[in-house]
């Protein structure tokens, strides 16, 4: 049913007629596709629709107003803050409503408790630089420096930087949450007072209500301000260099250096990540995949085609960069002290450094997630698990294997076994598989080996954090559960009973697969009959 | 068309069509390149989006509806007319897609808008004015032909004859004489000989911007003839959008690189530094003023010579023969800092978003005559950001820009100078 005339008066009263907008010129520009993360697939195009309108409240206050119009009139809404997280984080259904955050790009700080208090407007790489102008610094989440602070944070929010840090539950303080209803929220120290400073409150916490380990996309409410803790870094600026596409932070060269060493093999390069941990040195530390560097010297897509087309199977298998980012945070001493320690590690393991830049393109200010386009058109990270390191790497080299089968129309990769880290200072073993493939040609292949991953995770009982709206509920839930999707699916029908907050998810998935002729093979799990 | 044979020829969208459909939202179009992020404020770099605030003005909405034009599901509409025309142009967006990626946004904004000519709905009404007026007085204000030289004054010397051939261009032959007056002033102190065409005409920069091919391409070859007329080495102008009209816009519509127009295109600061490294150029008088610099558009980011280019897309996209895209790396972004900061007691601070990541004036490519209060707008975001340096003044290299900024300022009563950068030369000779 199309937005009613009234429905649309009622909310052009709340934010003004220049800040809502059913013309299908405007709604035509926020398609989710066809390119973009995870765009390109069966899942965008069978999946994804138009806006029916388009609104953009300033205050949590709109916010409530129009959640609350949505339930009075039955709209879908869908919150989208910038619309980077692909074919998910948009209208799923015909006539939905898309609230846009971007006005809301409040911004305060509190240098005492070291926190920002932060809008849904608000991107990281903003929140970086004004926390770097006060000694202070925040994880980029790897889906890139342009992704809303508080979308990443509630979605994933890591980074090679989480080597020391973690993941982002413990930094998300004060929070509001505007519910599917429009009742407000307030979360940590916010219940209690006007101080978001703390995360945790009265009663349960709500937090891992909202992200687990990797959100629900907007299916439970929208988060309309966050309070992000802060990190002391160290007091010396990353000077900005060069003009595009050639820009870079300059380091200084006593406080913070990344350093690449070439390990003998993959068993040396985690060993390495165990024991840095272990001597509590290091500010940053990841595997480097081949073809992250091809993407960094190639000025090109031709010419990354150049440099990567060389490789084969064997120069892949022996590629084992690591790569270790020192922070003297205390004093210039700290990192004489933790470069000796690390060389010290990495020489007994038979590790070798290479020079490495004095700069940081990637992680800081510019986590260049834009970049993993360039190659092939058509890009997305499959699967991430956080377990150990122990159960994070065979996950990447098993999904390799089991690439194969699907290459073409994937790009060939050569068996890469995709990119691990450790996080938590070793606490934690992070693997992340991203794919890449032409859209121009078929691709119900992937489509087909996004699925298969989901079987893959059950059969070999790697932990996955893309249980909930990346996966057919259906299939994972009873898996994991063996009644996870029962609870996920009670806790969306006791705060949405209307099904309102961004419909069908957490059931996108298996509505894709239902609608997909192409994936009807792939099901042999019994789920409910869903409304077309 | 996604794979196959296409081209870099702005008169069919088809051309463009993977640039449309391989948008990834990422929105570098948008935001200053993250590495150069200042902060909360002064962070984005394209005036439409930050105006209109709708995803459909940023470079991303505009491929999405591009796309839609172009496969039919789209029909012309005042908003669709809006989206395409309430821009500058300017750049930002093509130079933020290709920090990280290989595509032709301008290129497609540019086809767009010839499209929307081709199919009889647009340009916008008060681009047909001045298109009138161009094709009857051949100057974009409608004035008299014959008073396009009233700028020269007699202590000016112009050659009959010279290697050096002075574009005057519209805007300084009509509305800003002080530009024209001190670019030829500069020119007789270094001793540098300099001609005037025999009948300059309008370079039709508006014309080619708001996608009237035809009319541009007319003007194009007509005034590409009269110069190699001339026999003049250099040609040189003090008015970026010209500088990029002759330099980029007019080889792209001819067909041929830029290297083949006959003669080298030279704005006044690009020769003006460089005499002053030779010291033909000496600067005598102190100019006590803290200062800011705008880049104009079309001479930096915009200004990166055209070479026409033919061949394939295949597999994953890559196309042969190879391609050397315009990013913007190679603009003119050094020279007019390098003289401003040779004025001696000139203290020159730099804007927080400057060079490739500036922020328009909003003036340019048919914006002020068809959206007046969005070039107004975009001004003033640029005086605030002028203000908050702590500059005195700001100086542009485009008579476009300081007429705007000038506007603005009065209509505010802002306490800021505005000056071209010639009549700052001139000033401390």
């Amino acid at each position: 049913m199309a937005i009613s005339k009234e429905a649309y008066r009622v909310l052009e009263a709340i934010v003004g007629e220049d800040y809502i907008s059913s013309d299908p010129v405007v709604c035509e520009g926020y398609r989710s596709g066809p390119a973009g993360y995870e765009a390109g697939l069966g899942y965008e195009r069978v999946m994804t629709k138009v806006p029916g309108c388009v609104i953009m409240p300033l205050t949590t206050e709109e916010v409530q107003k129009i959640v609350k119009v949505c339930n009075r009139y039955k709209i879908p809404y869908v919150p989208y803050s910038t619309g980077w997280y692909g074919p998910r984080s948009h209208c799923h259904v015909e006539d939905e409503l898309l609230i846009d955050l971007k006005r809301m790009d409040d911004f305060e700080i509190d240098e005492k408790h070291l926190y920002a208090l932060v809008g849904s407007g608000v991107i990281y790489s903003q929140l970086q630089e004004e926390a770097m102008k006060r000694g202070c610094y925040i994880i980029v989440g790897g889906g890139g420096s342009q992704c809303s602070a508080i979308a990443n944070m509630l979605g994933d929010g890591w980074s090679p930087l989480s080597y020391r840090i973690g993941l982002p539950h413990r930094r998300i303080l004060g929070t509001e949450l505007v519910l599917p209803d429009g009742e407000l929220v307030r979360m940590g120290s916010l219940a209690v007072g006007d101080d978001p400073f703390w995360g945790d409150g009265f009663g349960p916490d709500l937090r891992g209500l909202l992200r687990g380990f990797t959100g629900l996309r907007g299916c439970l409410g929208i988060v309309t301000r966050m309070a992000i803790k802060l990190l002391p870094f160290q007091p010396e600026k990353l000077e900005p260099t060069g003009i595009s596409p050639n820009t870079t932070l300059q380091l200084p060269p006593k406080r913070v250096k990344w350093i690449n060493f070439t390990m003998p093999n993959k068993e040396a390069m985690k060993k390495a990540m165990f024991e840095m941990a272990r001597a509590e040195i290091g500010a940053g530390a990841t595997k480097v995949p081949m073809f992250w560097r091809a993407i960094a010297k190639a000025s090109c897509k031709e010419e990354f085609w150049d440099i990567w087309s060389k490789e084969n199977e064997e120069t892949i298998s022996s590629f084992h960069l690591l790569r270790v980012l020192l922070v003297g945070f205390g004093s210039e001493e700290q990192l004489e002290y933790e470069e000796r320690v690390l060389n010290d590690i990495i020489t007994e393991l038979g590790g070798e450094a290479r020079r490495t830049r004095p700069t940081d393109e990637s992680w800081f200010k510019n986590a260049d997630s834009a970049g993993m386009w360039l190659m092939c058109g058509g890009y997305v990270s499959v699967d991430y698990v956080i377990e150990t390191l122990e159960h994070a790497i065979p996950h990447g080299e098993n999904y390799a294997e089991l690439k194969r089968k699907f290459t073409p129309p994937l790009m060939p990769d050569y068996g890469d076994p995709g990119w691990f880290q450790s996080f938590e200072l070793g606490h934690q073993g992070y693997s992340e598989f991203l794919v890449y493939w032409d859209p121009d040609v078929n691709t119900d292949g992937v489509d087909h080996f996004y699925l298969e991953t989901s079987k893959e995770n059950i059969r070999k009982r790697f932990y996955t954090s893309l249980l909930g709206p990346h996966q057919p509920l259906y299939l994972t839930g009873p898996a994991y559960g063996p009644n996870y999707h029962k609870w996920l699916l009670k806790i969306k029908d006791e705060f949405d009973p209307s099904f309102l907050s961004h419909p069908p998810v957490p059931l996108a998935h298996d509505h894709f697969v239902e609608r997909a002729e192409w994936m009807r093979p792939m099901k042999d799990w019994e789920s409910p009959k869903f409304a077309p | 068309m996604l794979k196959g044979k296409l081209s870099l020829d702005v008169t069919n969208l088809d051309n463009f069509e993977y640039d449309m459909s391989k948008c990834i939202k990422c929105k570098g179009c948008y935001w200053v390149d993250h590495i150069y992020m200042p902060g909360v404020t002064f962070s984005t770099r394209c005036p439409s989006a930050t105006r209109y605030l709708f995803d459909s003005y940023g470079a991303y909405g505009k491929m999405r509806i591009g796309l839609a034009m172009l496969e039919g599901r789209m029909d012309y509409s005042d908003e669709l007319l809006k989206t395409l025309y309430a821009c500058p142009l300017c750049g930002a967006c093509d130079v933020g897609c290709k920090r990280n990626l290989d595509l032709e946004i301008e290129l497609t904004l540019e086809a767009l808008r010839i499209k929307a000519v081709k199919d009889g709905k647009g340009p916008m009404p008060a681009h047909k004015k001045v298109a009138k007026k161009i094709d009857e007085k051949h100057n974009r204000f409608g004035s008299p032909h014959e008073n396009r030289k009233k700028w020269l004054t007699k202590d000016i010397k112009v050659a009959a004859k010279a290697d050096v051939l002075y574009f005057v261009g519209c805007s300084a032959a009509y509305t800003s004489p002080e530009i024209a007056r001190a670019t030829a002033k500069i020119l007789n102190a270094a001793g540098t000989p300099f001609m005037l065409m025999p009948d300059e005409w309008c370079c039709g920069n508006i014309l080619y911007s708001v996608g009237m091919i035809d009319e541009a391409k007319k003007l194009a070859k007509r005034n590409v003839e009269a110069v190699r007329k001339t026999g003049a080495k250099t040609l040189l102008v003090s008015c970026a959008e010209g500088y990029r009209m002759w330099k980029v816009d007019y080889p792209k519509m001819l067909g041929i690189p830029t290297s083949e127009l006959g003669f080298e295109v030279v704005h006044l600061t690009e020769m003006a530094a460089e005499l002053i490294k030779k010291g033909a150029l000496k600067f005598a008088k102190p100019l006590d003023m803290r200062l800011t610099y705008h880049d104009s558009c079309s001479l930096s980011r915009l200004s990166e010579p055209w070479t026409p280019w033919n061949g394939e897309r295949g597999e994953w996209g890559m196309v042969s023969p190879g391609l050397e895209r315009r990013r913007g790396t190679n603009g003119v972004y050094q020279a007019p800092r390098d003289i401003l900061e040779a004025i001696p007691g000139l203290e020159l601070v730099e804007m927080i978003r400057m060079k490739e990541n500036a922020f328009c004036c909003g003036a340019g490519r048919g914006t002020q005559e068809a959206f007046p209060d969005f070039a107004a707008w975009a001004a003033e975001q640029r005086l605030f950001e002028a203000k908050a340096v702590g500059a005195e003044g700001i100086v542009a290299t485009c008579p476009m820009c300081k007429d705007n900024f000038a506007r603005v300022a009065r209509q505010n009563s802002e306490d800021l100078k505005i000056y071209d950068i010639s009549e700052l030369i001139l000033a401390a000779l």
